[in-house]
């Protein structure tokens, strides 16, 4: 099955340029041709997972693709996928063909909009794949480009304000990890042929621990202040507190599905650098500021749960819920044990499902009530009674809410279930702590939840109509995926076990 | 002495089609009556394609000085000298269509230019004080007429005014500092003066220092560097934009060019005093120049002035590259510079014609370029982001090359300071991007710049920055061989 990486990846490329080779006007061709882009790289998407061996650890030599690409810096075309980037490739191709789905109702220049939404996908999912660091930069800086484009554009009322906020954000990250890809690449290189490597493979293992990095004559250790630069890179995709800042406003600017996709997948980019790459090649600077980041993730999860609770804009409350959920993904990333680390690979994957749901659910209301207020600034309520009129609406609702705070029976529980299970022996005290944020989190929710659709029935929301087929149809895989993973995890969890636990004993030997 | 000038004047075939170009459009100014303007424009771009081919052609020859020493013609030199040939092709190819130039003056434009590029390449290859100085001075005296070219504009004239003064002085403090090297070492000679430095001790070395730092101004003075720049912003603003996009390019190469040669041969003695102070004082104004140039044109609204500055960091950057002393650095500035060279190009020739159509270059006239012209937009922006160092363009992979640079030489610090101001840089870059795609149109006339014929070479000249971003192997193969310096 070589090739297929390829396929899957440059797919949606495939369908970019179909988009655009479209005449002007046809929007309606534009809109099932993506549609039919994105189903193809599904399909694909699931002939991998069928072709994945879950026995294999590490990357799936059969899988793998590997062609020089820049010989003069020893730069590979170098794609493969391992239990740890599954679920991510396999979240964005679902995740990808919904969206499409909910930007049905764009009308806004069509075509340029599917163009650069195929664009994402085919950047998003070169992340998820490239074993090469040049290429997975490359993968990275390219996904702000087409974000830029369509918060700007297509966004809310300060979308330019929020798409320029978010470039420079990500952009200061990226650009303090580039420095660090090029020192690796050079401490890398060989004496004679004065070759480096971009192989992130063949970088693991801490080989970086004796050498300095001269700062104004002072001799800082090279792998410590790498780490730290490629954290602050991926902590600002995650969010990390107080890194976050950049979050709720692309999320209330962006449009639904760049929103799901922004929540859904692009912070999961954050851990996912953190898995594949910090961790890995600097393990004993990992074991070093493990509480560090243990407690950043504590405040992250205390922090965006309480931002939460203070917000009227649903949006912005679902935005700082991210924030607080992904907290738990650094929380089980922090303990280093099999359960935390299985934990928080399952809640990247868990909380793509969720918080998409959310926020296509925002996205639906929004549609026909043109604002996003609880209670709206004057005071008055923005929505009441929602549960007579959107009944349909409101089980959905229901489901996507309970699987976000973590109801048991629903996806989120495994995956916080393991994350405490996996941190309880290493940090006790950050543990009980953190189950506060759970706590606040149902609190907000629910609070949420009584606001909208309980109580009495205010005028603006008579007339709603209830989901239709379309919106009913793209929910639909992601409920039956919370409620599946909720009673029986064991796929994904099999997905990721064998990469997962090579990860806990590469960072338990330091 | 056994001079064979057969093989000296062969070797000097570049610049002496391009000296015979300038005549040749000297004559037919002076002596064909009402000599259509098309008429020196084919003998321009047949005088300096065929420089650009010989060029070409000769890159890899061994390095070889000519006229007793006076010229060096090197693999750099040819590949920097190259670049200020199809540099000047680009600025005449600009004013062709471009009101800046009044059309009674695009013949003396053309004259100028070529003029210009004559001293860039002197410059460029220069291997004595004395070339270096005529080098110089041909590029200057040349330069204030074409900055003050647009006679009946105001700041036309006082750009033009202001660069002579500049250009005035700081070629003086240049001379002062070369009479002292002279004195002390007592021979014009970049070689000479290079064996003088490796040879001798310490305390006879430091009294060169100054010398040496007065030397620098002129050459600062002409990459645009921090704090010899004051000028720049008002010549580039005040100039016709054809003139604009010239400066950027022509002289920035030769100064470099200069600046990376005697880098080569003066300090390259490892672990030196000179060596140390030179590398010191010139990363430090080469941080300076970056951080200077970039910070000054986040608040621009004219976008001449905002390109204008953004080249000032740009020349800091391949000062960076200059820092390292190596065969890499060398060969990361020769990337950069064809890159930069693309990237620039496309920039100024979209603001030309949006400015020809407004008559002036606010922000506000880019309002809206992506409805009315998407793919000049999409063009503009490939090269805004590209010289912000976005990949997939090939701007990233020149600011790769010289990070690269600067960490085989573990100068991190410097490392650090250069992708911090690629942060500050995106943002402006990214202002005009924002006014273009989400600003609304101010009005839907047909913009009469981008005809068929502009729109190809704007494409055409934008292709190598998608190209080289993507795969740029081959760019790198022949730049590792066009680096190669004489010492």
């Amino acid at each position: 099955m070589h090739g297929l990486l390829s396929w899957i990846l440059w797919m949606p490329v495939i369908g970019l340029v179909g988009v655009l080779l479209i005449p002007k006007g046809k929007d309606q061709i534009v809109r099932y041709f993506s549609l039919v882009n994105t189903i193809v790289t599904m399909v694909l998407s699931g002939i991998l997972y069928m072709n994945f061996d879950n026995t294999i650890s590490g990357i799936q030599p059969h899988l793998m693709e590997r062609v020089p690409w820049i010989e003069q810096f020893n730069i590979f075309y170098y794609l493969g996928v391992d239990g740890l980037s599954l679920p991510m490739i396999l979240l964005t191709s679902l995740l990808f063909f919904i969206c499409i789905l909910s930007s049905w109702t764009i009308t806004k220049s069509v075509r340029a909009y599917f163009a650069l939404f195929l664009m994402l996908q085919a950047s998003v999912n070169g992340v998820f794949m490239s074993l090469d660091f040049f290429l997975f930069y490359v993968f990275w800086e390219v996904m702000l480009i087409p974000m830029f484009f369509l918060i700007g554009i297509w966004g809310g009322e300060n979308k330019e304000y929020a798409a320029v906020k978010f470039f420079l954000y990500t952009f200061f990250g990226s650009i303090l990890m580039l420095v660090g890809m090029v020192a690796l690449y050079y401490v890398t290189s060989d004496p004679t042929t004065g070759l480096g490597s971009f192989d992130l493979i063949g970088l693991k293992g801490g080989q970086f621990r004796h050498l300095t990095v001269p700062i104004f004559g002072y001799e800082l250790p090279f792998n410590h202040l790498f780490f730290i630069f490629m954290f602050i890179g991926f902590a600002i995709k995650v969010p990390v507190f107080p890194f976050h800042t950049w979050l709720p406003h692309a999320h209330v600017q962006a449009p639904t599905a760049v929103s799901v996709i922004l929540a859904g997948v692009l912070l999961k980019m954050g851990t996912y650098g953190f898995l594949r790459i910090s961790f890995p090649i600097f393990p004993e600077s990992t074991v070093y500021f493990a509480t560090a980041i243990a407690v950043l993730g504590l405040i992250n999860v205390i922090y965006g749960a309480l931002c939460a609770m203070a917000q009227n804009d649903m949006k912005k409350l679902i935005a700082y819920s991210s924030v607080s959920h992904m907290g738990f993904v650094m929380l089980g990333m922090s303990a280093m044990t099999i359960q935390g680390m299985n934990g928080a690979v399952l809640q990247m994957f868990n909380h793509g499902t969720s918080t998409a749901m959310m926020f296509l659910l925002v996205g639906i209301l929004y549609e026909r009530s043109h604002h996003r207020w609880i209670v709206r600034p004057d005071g008055t309520k923005g929505f009441g009674g929602l549960y007579t009129q959107l009944p349909k609406y409101t089980v959905v609702f229901i489901i996507a809410m309970f699987a976000s705070m973590g109801l048991p029976g629903l996806s989120g529980f495994i995956s916080e279930a393991l994350i405490f299970i996996g941190m309880y022996k290493v940090y006790t005290t950050i543990t009980v702590l953190a189950v506060i944020g759970l706590l606040i989190g149902a609190a907000y929710l629910l609070w949420m939840f009584k606001r909208m659709f309980y109580g009495e029935v205010i005028d603006s929301v008579k007339g709603y109509t209830d989901m239709n087929g379309r919106e009913i149809f793209y929910m639909l895989p992601l409920c039956v995926a919370v409620i599946l993973f909720g009673i029986y995890p064991t796929p994904v969890l099999d997905m990721m076990k064998a990469s997962v636990g090579d990860l806990v004993r590469l960072l338990g030997s330091f | 002495m056994n001079v064979n000038y057969i093989s000296d004047l062969i070797a000097y075939m570049p610049e002496l089609l391009v000296i015979g170009t300038m005549l040749l459009l000297l004559a037919t100014e002076a002596f064909i009556k009402n000599c259509p303007k098309m008429v020196s424009y084919i003998v321009s771009f047949i005088g300096l394609g065929f420089a650009a081919i010989s060029l070409l052609g000769t890159i890899s020859n061994p390095a070889k000085t000519i006229f007793f020493d006076a010229l060096i013609i090197d693999p750099f030199s040819s590949l920097m000298k190259l670049l200020i040939v199809v540099g000047t092709m680009v600025a005449i190819f600009l004013s062709y269509s471009s009101k800046d130039i009044y059309k009674s003056l695009k013949a003396e434009f053309l004259i100028m230019t070529v003029g210009i590029a004559v001293g860039g390449m002197l410059l460029a290859s220069a291997n004595n004080m004395l070339t270096f100085y005529l080098g110089i001075e041909t590029l200057s005296i040349l330069s204030y007429v074409a900055a003050s070219m647009m006679k009946r504009n105001e700041l036309s004239a006082e750009g033009g005014l202001k660069y002579a003064l500049y250009g005035g002085i700081t070629a003086g403090m240049m001379l002062y500092g070369m009479s002292h090297i002279y004195g002390l070492v007592g021979t014009l000679e970049f070689a000479g003066i290079g064996s003088y430095i490796s040879e001798y001790s310490t305390e006879k070395l430091l009294i060169l220092l100054p010398a040496f730092m007065l030397f620098f101004v002129g050459i600062g003075y002409k990459i645009a560097a921090v704090p010899f720049h004051m000028w720049a912003p008002d010549v580039y603003e005040g100039s016709p934009i054809p003139t604009t996009t010239f400066f950027s390019i022509v002289p920035k190469m030769a100064g470099i060019a200069a600046l990376v040669r005697i880098t080569f041969i003066f300090f390259n003695v490892d672990g030196g005093i000179l060596q140390h102070t030179w590398i010191g004082v010139l990363s430090l104004l080469a941080a300076l120049t970056m951080t200077v140039g970039n910070v000054a044109a986040v608040k621009q609204r004219s976008i001449k002035r905002l390109l204008a500055y953004s080249s000032i960091s740009h020349a800091g950057v391949m000062m960076l590259g200059a820092v390292v002393i190596s065969e890499v650095g060398v060969q990361a500035i020769s990337f950069y510079a064809v890159v930069y060279l693309f990237m620039t190009a496309v920039a100024f020739y979209v603001l030309s014609h949006i400015s020809d159509m407004n008559g002036n270059d606010h922000m506000e006239r880019f309002s809206g370029l992506a409805s009315r012209y998407p793919l000049m937009a999409i063009l503009m922006s490939i090269a805004l982001f590209s010289l912000a160092g976005l990949p997939p363009f090939a701007g990233f992979i020149a600011k790769f090359n010289i990070l690269y640079a600067l960490i085989t030489k573990k100068y991190y610090v410097l490392a650090i300071v250069a992708v911090l101001n690629s942060l500050v840089s995106l943002y402006y870059y990214m202002r005009i991007v924002r006014v273009m795609v989400f600003g609304a149109p101010e009005s839907t006339e047909a913009i009469i710049g981008f005809s068929k014929l502009n729109q190809a070479v704007i494409l055409g000249l934008s292709i190598p920055i998608v190209l080289l971003g993507v795969y740029w192997n081959s760019l790198s193969m022949f730049v590792e061989s066009a680096s190669i310096i004489i010492r």
